[in-house]
């Protein structure tokens, strides 16, 4: 079982539903882990297809990447966690914004296998079920997004801020979400919605 | 991405052994997965020091140093508790606005001084020029320029593209690099090529050296530093002239003045004769445009980016004034 090709070869058929197959079809086959080079060696991924264990969002989830898989690809092509955009793909623009061990991250910078061993929460994370977090009922109430494209990375970001910060003012808000592009230029009802958000906090 | 092998060693004698052709370093690996991204560079194997984020990654005072481990990362150096007061001012906000939150949370210190430079045409697969080995001249010398270097330029038009290495070179900072041979502590200064051109590597470390940490000496009670940039965004951009300055004020006079200019030459820039001027005289604003005039004497601009030394001037200006108001 390979990865489909990362050259932008266009899949015959949805790519999601192919990697689905492809990660179902995963589980039957042999899973090869990481193997010590020498008996007493050190640990080498060599190119191609790993088992490892992520933690997302309070559960353990076992996934196959290759070394070069970044976090966001892991999330979005393994495990079906669709909320983080790949947008940039360069950490320039804030939207595959997730939370590793409680601090934002860009995860199209993060290799999957960095990841191991910490706690990576996704948007999907935020809140149980069909209910919404705070956040994400401040910005439906303040109309913060227009197209919704960088709103996950937003609300993650917002996030990370609420955890590092209990009551931040306007110039912190807009620091600390400094990381995130809105093209559709919504970021006043960003930042009000993420003030009304830490009011109910405090 | 081409795909490559990752490896991780145990310790860092292991990891320096490692070294050889088609192998390289990652710390957070933030600029690396960026040119991996690009295709300009394909490693066979990546050699993953995050491991040692536990011993590598604390900043502690001992006697009249700061040890900063070279896995810090941005947003721990920018909040470091030891590294608070007006003396360490430079360190603290060129850490502090470098990139965005995202980065700083996950960039490290030592990747941060080693990361490559950002021309467009370096950084690109579809060009080739003399620096990224797959052409013969520098194509920023007649082609795009806006951002390129003013000062010191040779056969390259690169600019180095570090915040955090002017703060820790105008607070005299050291580096302690590990290799096959054991460790060794050079100024930070020696870490970058003292005469960079196009055929030559950025920064000096042999193949098998790795850095280890960053040592501060603690400013004395009457210093103060500061580091301002210059950048067409307010945030999230990378800086067009950026400068850090080491002042002590005695008596109404400059007793001790350091600078460093980022971003506008191919390393971070010393600009001691500048500096030297302004000893002995009031912390004015005047004398310190004065000595920002003098920093840019031997700016030698390209078609697009003569801006730069007004704007570099101001910008040193700036942080001059910054410092001295501390």
């Amino acid at each position: 079982m390979r990865h489909p090709p990362e050259d932008g070869t266009p899949p015959t058929f949805s790519r999601r539903a192919f990697l689905k197959g492809a990660s179902a079809a995963a589980v039957t086959g042999t899973v090869p882990g990481a193997l010590p080079t020498a008996p007493s060696g050190p640990t080498s991924y060599a190119p191609g297809s790993h088992a490892i264990t992520l933690s997302v969002n309070g559960g353990e989830r076992r996934l196959e990447v290759e070394p070069r898989t970044t976090l966001l690809d892991a999330l979005r092509d393994r495990l079906d966690l669709t909320g983080a955009k790949k947008i940039c793909d360069r950490g320039a623009c804030g939207g595959c914004t997730v939370e590793l061990d409680g601090i934002a991250v860009n995860s199209c910078m993060v290799l999957a296998i960095d990841a191991v061993g910490m706690k990576v929460t996704t948007i999907e994370g935020l809140a149980p079920g069909e209910a919404l977090h705070p956040l994400q009922e401040e910005f439906v109430h303040c109309d913060a997004l227009q197209c919704g494209f960088c709103t996950p990375g937003f609300v993650m970001a917002a996030h990370a801020c609420l955890n590092k910060h209990k009551n931040p003012d306007r110039a912190t808000i807009q620091h600390e979400l400094s990381g995130n592009l809105c093209r559709c230029g919504t970021y006043g009802r960003v930042f009000e919605a993420v003030e009304r958000a830490a009011g109910r906090k405090g | 991405m081409r795909p490559f092998e990752l490896v991780v060693p145990r310790s860092l004698a292991e990891a320096s052994s490692m070294a050889g052709k088609g192998v390289v370093y990652k710390a957070a690996g933030i600029d690396l997965l960026d040119r991996l991204k690009e295709r300009v560079e394909a490693p066979e194997k990546i050699v993953n020091l995050l491991g040692f984020r536990a011993e590598l990654a604390r900043i502690e005072r001992s006697g009249s140093t700061v040890r900063i481990g070279a896995l810090a990362t941005l947003t721990q150096v920018a909040e470091a508790e030891v590294l608070r007061g007006g003396g360490f001012g430079a360190l603290l906000e060129s850490a502090g606005e470098a990139a965005t939150p995202q980065v700083r949370n996950r960039a490290t210190v030592g990747g941060n001084l080693l990361q490559q430079n950002r021309c467009w045409y370096f950084r690109q697969a579809a060009f080739g020029c003399a620096h990224n080995g797959r052409g013969p001249g520098c194509l920023a010398q007649e082609g795009q320029n806006r951002y390129h270097a003013i000062l010191g330029q040779d056969d390259c038009m690169r600019v180095h593209p570090s915040n955090v290495a002017p703060a820790l070179q105008a607070l005299g900072a050291s580096v302690i690099v590990q290799g096959g041979k054991g460790e060794r502590t050079l100024p930070l200064a020696e870490l970058y090529p003292k005469a960079p051109d196009a055929r030559g590597a950025e920064h000096t470390l042999q193949p098998d050296e790795i850095l280890t940490a960053i040592v501060v000496p603690v400013p004395g009670a009457d210093v103060r530093s500061a580091y301002r940039e210059s950048r067409e965004k307010l945030s999230f951009d990378w800086a067009t002239t950026a400068a850090a300055v080491r002042l002590a004020v005695a008596d109404g006079k400059v007793r001790e003045c350091a600078i460093v200019l980022g971003a506008v030459a191919a390393i971070p820039w010393v600009a001691a004769e500048a500096a030297q001027s302004l000893i002995g005289k009031e912390p004015s604003r005047a004398n310190f445009e004065a000595a920002a005039k003098l920093a840019f004497a031997g700016a030698r601009p390209l078609a697009q980016n003569a801006y730069k030394v007004p704007v570099g001037q101001a910008t040193l200006a700036d942080a001059l004034e910054a410092a001295a108001r501390r």
